[in-house]
């Protein structure tokens, strides 16, 4: 009978341990209404990530990323153009297959893509999970992020001053590369690249391509 | 106070049209059942919410939040969408009672509700047996799952009928024996003596007729929460065990019917708490006393919620064993004692 | 009565069912409520997950293996890296082992609170499994400021671990390490006295220390048997010794004394990462790894204590860039071994409970 009795105060006690909790605000958010902070370092929808003084693509195809991806999510098509330089054709992310690893940032020695706190990219077809060149850029726009790249770079990005880029041939030329092709990708959208490259080769002496 | 109960009142006014003899009845009958029903529906459609606003908040969520304020109309969508949704029927149902099991548990919980009394003559039938009434009709309910489980033509919903039966059955002997304590002091089986016996000062209730009240009225929950199948003896329907029992064929409005007759069932019992225990419609007179009686109901419904938001799930063994080895001498010693001071006259009329 | 014929019937337990934790199929032969035969099917969660790694590079298969056992995925990350060091003898810096223990106790928390939540759900009580995964949500919280994500971690490397934990990491960790040694409290005061759990839990599902032993039980379930086996203490890896903390041992093997036990552990690892987080000191994390990274040929099986029990991998490297063989073992496959054996006969109320005091994380046993 003691038993019982105990028992039973044992279950009141149960009920005022939820009561309390009745009288607490709730830990969940309302979705859509508020938002949680991501964190910095949070690893959501990967994005391209562009130049921060004249918003061109940081990548240069060196394909690693592509080949650090432990499911095959990357999709690069690049082939050498005429002059023997490695032009962005295609570049596919299927978030459908992205694990969010983030190997491929991870392997990027350009800082060419970031995997951010974004998260909010559902959609009702399985298509619409395949982002081009041209999505993943403009989702990467307003990212913040810590240029990796060579500090030469940027000086000649924006002053295509001679003396200084002669010191150095390698990292002007992969500067070179991060200039030309953007300007490609963008005329990308009218499919007429090799039109365009007249242009480029323009432009190329400016930045004194050939050192 | 309403002097005359609401069907007189009703029944003079519809004389007053030039109605008479039997047809006169059975408009007013008419009237008062669908009004009941009115009512019932939208407390059931309250209940469903409140009843996820409080798990939700003892969780330290919201629950529903979308519709209106504090998705106040939640589950008024929710039931359009069932009323909307496909009707699937397993073809290798029995069909007659597949059909019939939902009709039959709405029907018999909602019976019930001709022997309670809202408030001061707010009551459709004073019957004599009233109490009687109610345990018979409530006790339908059990049959109506058992044809759901059998009628399903599935394993899991027969398990599930079956236990719903045996659960049912075995607590039904410890309620009537906790209600038999109240009928001892009332001297009569209708609901409105009942209440008025508790009537004047709140210590006449019966709960507080120590000891055997307040034991009456714990043994008398228990078997309340068995008759209305919540946890901790939930196992009709037991989530985890048999998915979702007797019921797990239905869907659409069926299963609509099956949910609103399981939250009735819930204001049932408590508004039988209130009516044997807590002194029914009584209180301070500035308030009407319907209000009462729905505010009493009410706080046993939250402690019905309460408990079932905080328990485990009992074993059907163990629920048989409780019901038949403990509660079951437990009320029967109960009413002996209750004889004893009732004899004596140990008690207090204020 | 007792000439009255019966007949047993089969049904079908899953996959999906709400208590099967994931697509785990139980035939059961039922004599009304009673159980007569279990056989568990698994498999439905094939993934292939040993042969797809056998087909990346070392570093490739900490990812993949993230989703072995993914709710303690920390443990699959470290089995992995530590298998990699041994065969190529890579010595961890300091910092990076004290992260790695940190990082390992919150998972093993982590796991257990699912662990508490999910139990007490399946014996039916909803409540406990909302504040379980509450608590949780902080830890979470913890590894996705530190390695930006919440379930599938890719954290601890070959070599150390991938990133160093941020400011304002160390603060918030003291303060939910000490939250969750509270809220653990306030569990055990919701359900241990609770009459209705006890008659659900006490004396069911009954596994005594030899037939455990005989089935590779391992883990806290092991220890609820009686059998003092823990391998951060009987198979030394990483720095354990450093830390002062008992090893919980119950001697009932029920289910309420394996539900015991693990808040027990909770309450463990809790001191573990207050005491680790006291002696980190600043340092590298990661010892020079290439990414090319080649062990020398060989082969060895690295056991960690996970919290379903032991975790190993064995690794087969033949000096290139792949592995030649990875083969991970996992505590539940062996549990859900062991359920015909000892939910015979039982009611399928306590079926359910057994199975979920068992843990079992199917993904686990289909691989």
């Amino acid at each position: 009978m003691l038993e019982y009795i105990k028992g039973f105060f044992e279950l009141v006690k149960g009920l005022g341990i939820t009561g309390k909790h009745l009288t607490k605000h709730a830990v969940t958010l309302q979705y859509p209404e508020e938002k949680d902070v991501m964190p910095e370092r949070s690893r959501g929808v990967v994005v391209l990530l562009s130049d921060k003084e004249d918003g061109s693509l940081n990548c240069t195809s060196c394909l690693l990323c592509m080949k650090a991806c432990p499911t095959a999510a990357i999709i690069i098509d690049a082939p050498r153009g005429e002059d023997k330089k490695k032009v962005l054709k295609k570049f596919e992310l299927d978030f459908s297959l992205c694990c969010y690893c983030g190997l491929c940032e991870e392997a990027c020695n350009f800082s060419a893509l970031k995997l951010t706190g974004k998260y909010e990219y559902s959609t009702g077809n399985k298509d619409d999970l395949i982002w081009d060149v041209h999505k993943l850029q403009d989702v990467g726009r307003d990212v913040d992020y810590v240029d990796k790249r060579k500090k030469k770079v940027k000086k000649v990005a924006p002053k295509p001053t001679v003396s200084e880029a002669t010191d150095e041939i390698k990292p002007t030329q992969s500067a070179d590369k991060i200039e030309t092709k953007p300007v490609e990708i963008k005329t990308d959208k009218i499919k007429t690249d090799k039109i365009e490259t007249p242009q480029d080769k323009d432009e190329k002496p400016k930045t004194e391509g050939e050192a | 106070m309403i002097a005359v109960g609401i069907t007189v009142a009703l029944k003079e006014i519809l004389a007053s049209f030039g109605l008479s003899g039997g047809l006169l009845s059975v408009v007013t009958y008419a009237i008062l059942a669908s009004a009941t029903f009115g009512l019932l529906s939208v407390l059931a459609l309250f209940l469903v919410w409140w009843e996820r606003k409080i798990a939700g908040h003892m969780q330290q969520r919201f629950g529903p939040m979308r519709n209106g304020w504090h998705g106040w109309y939640q589950t008024l969508v929710d039931g359009l969408k069932l009323l909307q949704k496909e009707d699937v029927r397993v073809a290798t149902r029995d069909k007659v009672v597949f059909f019939w099991a939902p009709v039959m548990c709405f029907i018999a919980a909602f019976a019930a509700y001709i022997v309670i009394p809202f408030g001061d003559g707010l009551i459709v039938a004073d019957l004599n047996i009233g109490i009687l009434y109610i345990m018979a009709i409530t006790t339908f309910t059990v049959i109506s799952l058992l044809m759901a489980g059998w009628g399903s033509n599935n394993k899991y919903a027969l398990l599930g009928g079956m236990r719903s039966a045996a659960q049912v059955v075995s607590y039904e002997v410890p309620m009537v024996a906790s209600i038999l304590v109240v009928v001892l002091y009332a001297g009569s089986l209708s609901t409105v003596d009942i209440v008025n016996s508790q009537a004047g000062n709140f210590l006449n209730w019966n709960i507080f007729r120590v000891p055997y009240g307040p034991l009456a009225f714990l043994t008398y929950l228990v078997a309340a929460i068995a008759e209305a199948n919540r946890t901790p003896f939930d196992l009709a329907e037991a989530e985890q065990e048999l998915v979702a029992g007797f019921n797990i064929e239905y869907s659409g409005m069926k299963f609509a019917m099956f949910f609103l007759a399981e939250f009735i069932n819930l204001f049932t019992v408590s508004a039988i708490a209130v009516i044997l225990f807590f002194g029914g419609w009584h209180g301070f007179e500035f308030i009407p006393s319907f209000v009462w009686f729905f505010l009493k109901t009410f706080a046993v419904v939250f402690l019905l919620i309460m408990i079932r938001w905080t328990y485990p799930r009992m074993r059907v063994d163990q629920l048989m064993e409780f019901a038949w080895k403990f509660l079951v001498p437990l009320t029967f010693l109960n009413i002996i004692i209750a004889a004893i001071f009732k004899h004596f006259g140990w008690y207090w009329e204020l | 009565m007792s000439n009255l014929r019966t007949e047993e019937f089969d049904i079908n337990m899953g996959p999906h069912h709400p208590s099967t934790h994931g697509v785990c199929r139980l035939l059961l032969t039922m004599d009304g409520e009673k159980v007569v035969k279990v056989v568990p099917y698994i498999g439905y969660l094939h993934r292939a997950i040993e042969k797809i790694c056998e087909n990346r590079t070392y570093a490739m298969c900490i990812p993949i293996l993230d989703r072995f056992e993914y709710v303690t995925a920390m443990s699959c990350n470290y089995v992995f890296s530590l298998a990699a060091e041994r065969l190529s003898g890579i010595e961890v810096p300091e910092r990076a082992e004290y992260l790695r223990v940190i990082m390992l106790e919150l998972n093993r928390i982590a796991s257990h609170l699912i662990f508490f939540g999910t139990t007490a759900m399946d014996i039916g009580a909803l409540t406990p499994f909302l504040y379980a995964l509450r608590e949780r949500e902080y830890i979470m919280d913890l590894f996705e400021m530190t390695c930006g994500q919440r379930l599938t971690y890719n954290y601890i490397r070959v070599g150390g671990v991938s990133k160093d934990i941020p400011n304002e990491f160390t603060p918030k960790c003291r303060e939910t390490v000490a939250t969750i040694s509270d809220k653990v409290e306030e569990y055990k005061r919701l359900l241990n006295g609770n009459p209705i759990w006890k008659m659900r839990t006490i004396g069911v599902g009954k596994l005594d220390a030899d037939l455990a032993l005989a089935y590779g039980v391992s883990g806290p379930i092991l220890r609820a048997s009686g059998v003092d086996y823990d391998l951060r203490r009987d198979d030394p890896y990483s720095i354990y010794d450093r830390f002062d903390y008992n090893i919980p041992i119950y001697q009932n093997g029920d289910v309420y004394d394996r539900y015991m036990i693990r808040l027990d552990e909770i309450q463990e690892s809790c001191k573990i990462v207050a005491q680790a987080l006291d002696q980190i000191e600043d340092g590298p994390i990661r010892a020079k790894v290439s990414p090319n990274f080649k062990p020398a040929a060989g082969e060895t099986y690295t056991r960690i204590e996970n919290s379903r029990g032991e975790m190993g991998v064995y690794l087969v490297s033949d000096g290139t860039k792949k592995p030649f063989r990875v083969k991970a073992r996992g505590g539940s496959y062996p549990h859900l071994q062991l359920l015909p054996e000892i939910a015979t006969n039982c009611m399928i109320a306590d079926l359910v409970a057994i199975f979920a005091s068992f843990d079992v994380i199917l993904p686990e046993v289909d691989r």
